[in-house]
């Protein structure tokens, strides 16, 4: 069991070390920040100090170990735009989009795990049918189509939502939907699946036979087992709630990362894009590592094989 | 049937974009700006209405379902070349390669590519042939992963061994043998990314960071449209309806290619 988490938790820094270098590599390719910084017509002199000063002129290791020790202390450069730290500009935008994701998120794991799992209980009948229907109609529409229909419709002709900003608990509904929706249609469809590919199952015949009645054997031996694949798509998701709103954020002026994201990206504000790369990829590698983990807790042969 | 219908009407749309469109995309009709759709009280010159410049919506669009597909072939293309490369790399070499190749996948999938995309964007600029290509390194890691699983199997069936044996050389042996065998199963996987694609390159282009104007592409037509909400709903509809019946087109097709060529594949 240790074996199994330490490769697991190594495996997770191996990643995390593989995209602070990436974010290295393509910072660096990216021209020469004092050619950036500077304008073209500076003496060669000012130019060498500030090559100096932020240790460009020293061998690209170095430079590499520089910047890794920097960001291990939590130094991830100022933005370009006002001259702040870049990390605490994107720490005070977290918790607004946690309000949109959050919701969000139980929303999803709210309607679409029981839709899946209502829709595979009734195979080939209407409710699986609808489900199916309405899970590939969320798949298929892009989040800002969706938000900006919902906004058409319930702000600018029924006048009932605000279409964007932060006022009231009212402005968080149509995003949340918007965000919502497609991630509850991917989640009916993978239970969907995983509780079909179950119920197929030699064990569940077994455990029908042996008189168990049919509740009992989809709550004591299909449900635990279905629960595997759809943890991956849940965990997924738990790692992308930083990041996971970059569009719908955009659609209704969220001021939340991936709104921050839009703009730096468009500014071209390196400090600050870098920063969420990296806050992006802990989340996502923090989460994959629990989802990892929980297969044990949820799997006992993954267990048996790595004892 | 009726998505096949529909692809088909699209691919044609793409193709003969320059005859079928009635006005150019960037030709001005200010006596008829922001002219509502034929039937909602507009005029027979704009089937579809105009935007707040007079720009022919239907012209647009048009114009539009071709960079949007252009963009999604080219992607899809390259995703699939470079994937099933890397994938017959790592099932040929093993060793250090197919760890390095493994590895690479691992970290495309711990981030969402969407973010990737954004900070290559941010880092390089923008351009037409560096969009398509970051495009294209969408799904690539689900091709070479499916290319590297089937080539290691057909690997350990007669036909690759003994063609190896006849004295063919690595090259011949992918390409000429391997590569057709299995090549069912990736073009299926090729287009369940293709409204991926799509989607993405739209979500990009509406954000304003992806197909840059006077080139015009759905997403950005989306994008656009929002300013004009209120006074020009038609602006917004006619793309979303567009890219969802398409995406939803592919997605519908290759679930039947899927079942028709490969049922193995989830």
């Amino acid at each position: 069991m240790i074996r199994f988490v330490a490769i697991r938790v190594a495996r997770a820094c191996l990643t995390i070390l593989l995209v602070v270098t990436f974010a290295f590599v393509v910072l660096r390719l990216s021209g020469d920040p004092a050619l950036l910084i500077m304008s073209p017509d500076a003496p060669a002199e000012a130019i060498a100090a500030f090559r100096h000063a932020y240790g460009l002129d020293r061998p690209i290791w170095q430079q590499y170990l520089h910047y890794f020790g920097a960001i291990m202390h939590g130094d991830l450069g100022q933005s370009m735009r006002d001259g702040r730290p870049a990390l605490s500009l994107v720490a005070e935008r977290i918790p607004a989009t946690l309000v949109l994701t959050v919701t969000a998120l139980v929303l999803k794991v709210g309607i679409g795990i029981p839709a899946g799992i209502f829709a595979a209980l009734h195979r080939r009948g209407w409710i699986d049918r609808a489900v199916m229907a309405l899970a590939t109609a969320g798949f298929t529409v892009p989040s800002f189509v969706l938000g900006l229909v919902l906004v058409l419709v319930f702000s600018v002709q029924l006048r009932w939502l605000p279409s964007g900003g932060q006022e009231s608990w009212r402005s968080v509904i149509l995003p949340v939907i918007t965000l919502g929706a497609g991630g509850a249609a991917i989640l009916a469809r993978f239970t969907r699946s995983a509780m079909l590919e179950v119920l197929g199952q030699p064990y569940i015949r077994a455990a029908s036979a042996k008189g168990l009645p049919w509740g009992a054997v989809v709550r004591r031996h299909a449900l635990p087992n279905a629960a595997i694949p759809t943890v991956t798509i849940v965990g997924f998701m738990v790692g992308s709630l930083i990041a996971g709103a970059v569009v719908v954020e955009s659609v209704f002026s969220w001021p939340g990362v991936g709104r921050l994201l839009v703009i730096a990206v468009s500014n071209r504000d390196l400090a600050v894009v870098q920063t969420i790369l990296l806050l992006v990829a802990s989340t996502m590698v923090m989460s994959n590592l629990v989802v990892d983990l929980l297969y044990g807790v949820l799997d006992p042969r993954l267990r048996a094989v790595h004892k | 049937m009726l998505a096949m219908l529909w692809l088909a009407g699209i691919l044609l749309m793409a193709l003969l974009a320059d005859v079928l469109r009635p006005y150019s995309i960037t030709a001005f009709d200010l006596k008829n700006r922001l002219a509502p759709p034929l039937g909602f009280g507009g005029v027979g010159a704009h089937p579809l209405g105009t935007d707040e410049l007079g720009r022919d919506v239907l012209s647009r669009l048009i114009v539009s379902v071709r960079v949007s597909l252009l963009i999604a072939f080219g992607a899809t293309t390259i995703s699939a070349v470079l994937g099933t490369t890397l994938g017959f790399l790592a099932a040929h070499f093993r060793g250090w390669v197919e760890q390095a190749v493994l590895m690479l996948i691992d970290f495309q999938a711990a981030l969402p590519f969407l973010i990737v995309a954004l900070a290559v964007l941010a880092f390089f600029g923008n351009s037409l042939p560096l969009f398509v290509c970051l495009m294209g390194l969408y799904g690539w890691e689900r091709h070479a992963r499916i290319a590297r699983g089937l080539a290691i199997a057909a690997g350990g069936q007669g036909y690759a061994a003994s063609v190896r044996q006849l004295g063919a050389g690595a090259w011949r042996v992918y390409m000429g043998h391997v590569l057709p065998n299995i090549a069912s199963t990736l073009i299926v996987s090729a287009t369940l990314s293709f409204p991926e694609v799509i989607l993405l390159e739209s979500g990009l282009s509406f954000l304003g960071l992806g197909v840059q104007p006077p080139l015009t592409s759905l997403g950005n037509m989306v994008g656009y449209a929002r300013e004009y909400l209120q006074r020009a709903p038609w602006i917004l509809l006619s793309p979303s309806v567009v890219i969802v019946l398409t995406t939803f087109c592919v997605g519908v097709v290759g679930d039947w290619l899927r079942d028709r060529l490969d049922p193995t594949l989830e």
